[in-house]
């Protein structure tokens, strides 16, 4: 009897010791979750849709190298590419499933959640948004992506060597259309140029045959499109159906497939960050090699940037986790200022002292559907 | 030469304002349902007729399935909708939120089948021809205008001239005098939605050839079929299709004045003008209390 009950002490320490080992062992393996708040509904869902698939493959990349203690994923909230829904997204993000790390997208949508982000010190990174103001955004708010104002000051120079000077610009009226305006009327003169007529368009308008009569009454060489979604893909088609035969030009958020095999775009010059994607540094190369697998086709920048930030990620956790830190904002935040550069696709980058990347800007032009990289230009 | 560049445009819009609002103005006019739905109709069309542009249907086809798809979802709003409401005595109110929602259900129907970014198809119709110097005007601004003039015509037409046209407008009178004539109200009611859906169609193909697609566009082409009624007279066929031509007029001649993102504003302005002055609209008839 007193044979059995010490068995049965033995087999319950032995039970308990293991539990334990397991609990402890689980505190290391904890899964890590990261927020994003991408437009997955609306006219701006394409835009979610490319997001994502870089994020996703960065998840994959992180879990298969086996990078963190346990396995990282990725809670999606729907913005809508709206500041509002982006909000509730946000709120949803940091108080109910409390994530260190939010990846963020569109210049209004960045600009509602900042201040979330500073308030519970979570750290928010826009790959997309290119808004000039995005960069004001405090400690917490980070962005992967060169900004509006730099892709407007690599394109401006550029036009006026073709010997294009007069330019006409169709925005939207938001915080991006409104940057890219003051930035082109700052440019502008430097290079001799004008810019010689403004039309701002709201941002649920979808008939543009009034504007096209405007652009063409101002002679312009040039016509810059500042919109994304479905509205700057319409404002392309409508303005050449009604006659306007003048240059096209836009920034990055033309660089989507929807906006790119469009007929009517063909020939039209657009900005983005330059990724060199046949370069051969380990990390840009299974990127492509592996995204063109998924996909069967070429990343664009937009796909590089949400691979980075999910990447960035990664890094800076890793190397909490190896000092023993909790993987939290504020220790992120602390580890990529105390980090001077950070292997990512493109290369060997580093941030500036307002969270902002620093990458060369390429012009492209559309041909055929895809972009083709005219030249690279080095904005400081 | 601005100007009449942006008449020639606000023609084009006007007359796909005019078709739908005329539409939404007979459906409401003969029911008295605010059938908020109409837009969906209207992409719904638009989009059936993509469908069969894209898949080497033809034109042709495509216009005829556009049609079939609006009348079946008109009559099948009447029916499986808005009697099983009226027979409960539902409100106004429970009717319009009733449309709203499916709407909507509509709208995020057509995103999951044909995705949610922006859909064009390719043809000459949509590039414009220089008429003289400064102004373009395309093949499809004149296919509309003429659309609109050939369905005016033909509703006035059926409308006044034939026996179902008559008890359409006598339905908007008084149903029981419809019943006590031996008419049926319900069968009548359909036919008011199948005529009124039907008056969507140019515009959407139209749409779809010129401008291109999205699942949300139903929401401002909602937006002007109703201010165009409310301008127009609520009831008065004739004053939907005015007020759609004065509304897409105004939008683009503001252009000559305002900035551009002032134009829809431009719009709201002169709906609020008409309540403010007159309330019965400009072909509407004023109520006697």
């Amino acid at each position: 009897m007193k044979k059995g009950r010490f068995a049965s002490a033995v087999a319950a320490a032995t039970l308990c010791i293991a539990v334990a080992g397991t609990a402890i062992g689980s505190a290391h393996a904890e899964d890590l979750k990261i927020g994003a708040l991408f437009p997955l509904s609306g006219p701006n869902s394409a835009y979610g849709d490319i997001f994502a698939s870089g994020a996703n493959l960065a998840a994959q990349h992180v879990n298969a190298d086996n990078m963190l203690s346990g396995r990282l994923t990725i809670e999606y909230e729907d913005s809508q590419a709206l500041p509002q829904p982006a909000v509730v997204g946000m709120t949803k993000l940091t108080e109910v499933s409390q994530v260190p790390y939010v990846l963020s997208a569109f210049t209004g949508v960045s600009k509602a959640i900042s201040t979330l982000a500073q308030r519970s010190e979570t750290v928010a990174v826009n790959g997309g948004g290119v808004g000039p103001d995005l960069a004001k955004l405090g400690p917490y708010f980070w962005n992967v992506i060169p900004l509006a104002n730099l892709e407007v000051r690599a394109m401006v120079p550029y036009l006026a060597d073709q010997g294009l000077k007069k330019i006409a610009l169709v925005y939207v009226d938001d915080p991006l259309g409104q940057s890219i305006l003051d930035e082109l009327k700052a440019t502008l003169p430097d290079v001799g140029g004008e810019l010689v007529d403004a039309m701002s368009v709201p941002t649920n308008t979808q008939n543009f045959s009034g504007i096209a009569a405007k652009v063409r009454a101002a002679n312009a060489d040039v016509v810059y499109i500042a919109s994304y979604g479905a509205q700057q893909v319409q404002i392309a088609k409508q303005l050449r159906d009604n006659g306007v035969e003048a240059q096209f030009a836009s920034y990055s958020g033309f660089s989507v497939p929807e906006a790119m095999k469009l007929p009517e775009a063909d020939g039209l010059l657009f900005t983005t960050q330059a990724v060199d994607y046949t370069s051969s540094d380990p990390v840009t190369k299974r990127f492509v090699t592996d995204y063109e697998a998924a996909h069967d086709r070429m990343p664009s920048a937009y796909v590089a940037n949400y691979y980075n930030a999910v990447r960035l990620f990664a890094l800076l956790a890793h190397a909490l986790e190896e000092k023993g830190e909790p993987v939290t904002g504020a220790n992120l935040l602390a580890e990529r200022k105390a980090t001077k550069s950070f292997d990512l696709v493109g290369g060997t980058v580093s941030f500036q002292e307002n969270g902002t990347l620093l990458a060369p800007i390429q012009v492209n032009r559309v041909e055929k559907g895809a972009p083709v990289a005219l030249t690279t230009v080095d904005i400081q | 030469m601005l100007w009449l560049q942006l008449t020639f445009t606000g023609l084009q819009v006007g007359a796909l304002y005019a078709l739908t609002a005329a539409g939404f103005s007979l459906i409401f006019g003969a029911t008295r349902v605010f059938h908020f739905a109409h837009g969906a109709a209207f992409v719904l069309a638009a989009y059936v007729f993509y469908w069969a542009e894209t898949t080497g249907l033809g034109m042709a086809a495509g216009i005829v399935l556009a049609a079939l798809a609006a009348m079946a979802f008109g009559v099948a709003m009447d029916r499986l909708v808005y009697a099983p409401i009226q027979r409960h005595e539902g409100s106004f109110f429970t009717v319009f939120v009733a449309s709203f929602g499916i709407g909507i259900a509509v709208q995020n129907v057509l995103g999951m089948v044909f995705g949610r970014s922006f859909v064009t198809i390719s043809t000459g119709l949509s590039r414009s021809v220089k008429l003289m110097d400064g102004v373009y005007v395309s093949p499809l601004a004149w296919i509309a205008v003429a659309c609109a003039g050939l369905f005016f015509v033909a509703l006035l037409l059926f409308l006044n001239r034939t026996h179902v046209g008559m008890a359409l407008r006598a339905l908007a009178d008084s149903p029981e005098l419809i019943r006590a004539y031996g008419l049926d109200p319900r069968r009548l009611s359909s036919i008011a939605f199948a005529l009124g859906s039907l008056l969507v169609v140019p515009g959407a193909v139209i749409t779809a050839l010129g401008s291109g697609l999205n699942p949300t566009l139903g929401n401002h082409v909602m937006l002007i079929s109703l201010a165009a009624t409310i301008v127009g007279g609520i009831g008065s066929i004739g004053g939907a299709l005015v007020a759609g031509f004065i509304l897409g007029l105004a939008e683009n001649l503001a252009l000559v004045v305002f900035e551009s993102q002032w134009t829809e504003a431009v719009t709201f302005a002169i709906l609020f003008l008409v309540i403010l002055l007159r309330p019965a609209g400009l072909f509407g008839r004023h109520a006697t209390r």
